[in-house]
């Protein structure tokens, strides 16, 4: 079976571009969490709540699953505020991974999914896993130039990261989707994260 | 392995695709280990993967969600709720306000209206006496004493009959004048409408139908309920010879 790549359109990711340029970490933010004070959760969702519910109904193709997944989001990111890192954290990262694995657990929730790698997903997106991460990890000009990366990639490089960030494949269930040998797989997934790292190496030097 | 076997597979690792492999145990080594040059690849990662899922397309979430959001981790979105609040107040108070003007200035409209449609009864009530008096075929007849009631009969063939009355005595509530006509040949008593007197004891009646003189022998008047009689109730409190 042939997947269709879901080429993004430049006025899609213009928008998406635009809502990036919103996302600046914001320590003080941080230490409200922290403090659980209500009024910087008003603030988190209006800052990031267009991002993670756009973000989860690409990966579940259903909006009211979608909203489900949304409140479990920021509900988890209330609740694990304790553990972040308030002075290196970056929240925005941090809530963007949160977000993609509720959806990829959800995902994988399904009877056509068999295996569950629920306990795995939420080691991974242990708070302190992103502490020390840029400040502008977000920054319009860095998810321009991952945009300009990815828009030159090879149609087989995208659709395995598509693979791999929206439907959380791993190497050997893309190979049996695509229906193409595992290191065939391997050499475009290597090949398309060799690209991306080349590229946010080259915007995070500036 | 080395840092160098598995710098290529911390994207991987941070998307949670590793699955149960040795490359998944030795990046979670290297990490718990606090490898500088692994995690400082791990970060990496986990930016080039933020990066790839803020290209998500926007799709806008709905207005509810917020408040749903908020209200799971027992948060009420106050602000806004206030400001509904205070609007809905604002406008409840506007519109007690204008409810109540509307219906103040309604009333004054029904009174002004009831006072303009009784002045301009009025008015042709006293323009057709004028006309009944100036004509040259009208005939007046005085009857009455000064310390009793009295006053004016006037009669006019095509006009009626006008009668101008004063010192009537007082009524009750439900009781009215009535007036007869008094055939000159006999007869009974013909009913001719029923009137009230004014403040100053005082009336003016006008009787719209055509008469002729020569047959009425006289007009009297009765004191009777509100709604009129077929026969005079007597005692008559006057009567009005005619001719």
């Amino acid at each position: 079976m042939k997947l269709h790549l879901q080429i993004i359109p430049a006025w899609v990711a213009f928008a998406a571009l635009l809502a990036v340029v919103r996302l600046k970490h914001d320590p003080k933010l941080a230490q409200r969490l922290r403090r659980r004070d209500p009024k910087a959760m008003t603030a988190l969702y209006d800052r990031y709540g267009r991002l993670v519910y756009a973000l989860i109904h690409r990966i579940v193709k259903d909006a009211h699953v979608a909203e489900d997944l949304t409140q479990e989001t920021f509900l988890r990111v209330w609740n694990r505020a304790q553990a972040f890192d308030t002075e290196k954290g970056a929240l925005g990262p941090w809530i963007v991974t949160v977000a993609r694995n509720r959806a990829i657990d959800y995902l994988r929730s399904t009877p056509a999914r068999s295996a569950s790698r629920t306990l795995e997903l939420a080691d991974i997106e242990h708070p302190s896993r992103f502490t020390g991460i840029d400040d502008e990890a977000l920054a319009p000009q860095r998810a321009k130039r991952v945009q300009a990366t990815f828009d030159r990639l090879t149609p087989h490089q995208k659709t395995v990261l598509e693979l791999a960030y929206y439907e959380g494949l791993t190497p050997a269930e893309m190979a049996e989707r695509l229906q193409e040998p595992l290191a065939t797989v391997q050499a475009w997934l290597e090949g398309a994260l060799n690209a991306l790292r080349e590229s946010a190496r080259e915007a995070a030097a500036g | 392995m080395t840092c160098e076997h598995l710098r290529g597979s911390f994207e991987l690792y941070a998307l949670g695709l590793l699955g149960e492999s040795d490359e998944k145990s030795a990046i979670a080594a290297h990490l718990d280990q606090g490898c500088p040059a692994c995690n400082a690849r791990m970060k990496d990662a986990l930016a080039i993967q933020a990066l790839m899922l803020s290209q998500a397309p926007e799709v806008l979430p709905p207005m509810r969600l917020k408040c749903r959001v908020l209200g799971a981790v027992g948060i009420q979105p106050m602000g806004w709720t206030w400001f509904a609040a205070l609007c809905a107040a604002a406008m409840l108070i506007a519109a007690l306000w204008y409810g109540v003007i509307s219906s103040e200035r309604r009333r004054q409209r029904d009174e002004a209206r009831a006072s303009l449609a009784e002045a301009i009864t009025e008015r042709d009530r006293l323009h057709s006496a004028f006309q009944f008096l100036q004509d040259p075929e009208t005939k007046q007849y005085n009857f009455g004493d000064p310390n009793a009631p009295h006053g004016i009969v006037y009669l006019h063939p095509q006009f009626g009959l006008l009668l101008i009355a004063s010192q009537l005595p007082p009524v009750p509530q439900d009781r009215m004048y009535q007036l007869w006509i008094l055939p000159k040949h006999g007869g009974a008593a013909q009913p001719a409408g029923t009137f009230r007197s004014a403040s100053d004891a005082s009336a003016v009646y006008q009787l719209n139908r055509r008469l002729n003189p020569a047959d009425i022998s006289g007009v009297a008047v009765t004191v009777e309920p509100a709604s009129g009689s077929q026969m005079p109730t007597l005692p008559l409190l006057f009567v009005a010879p005619i001719g």
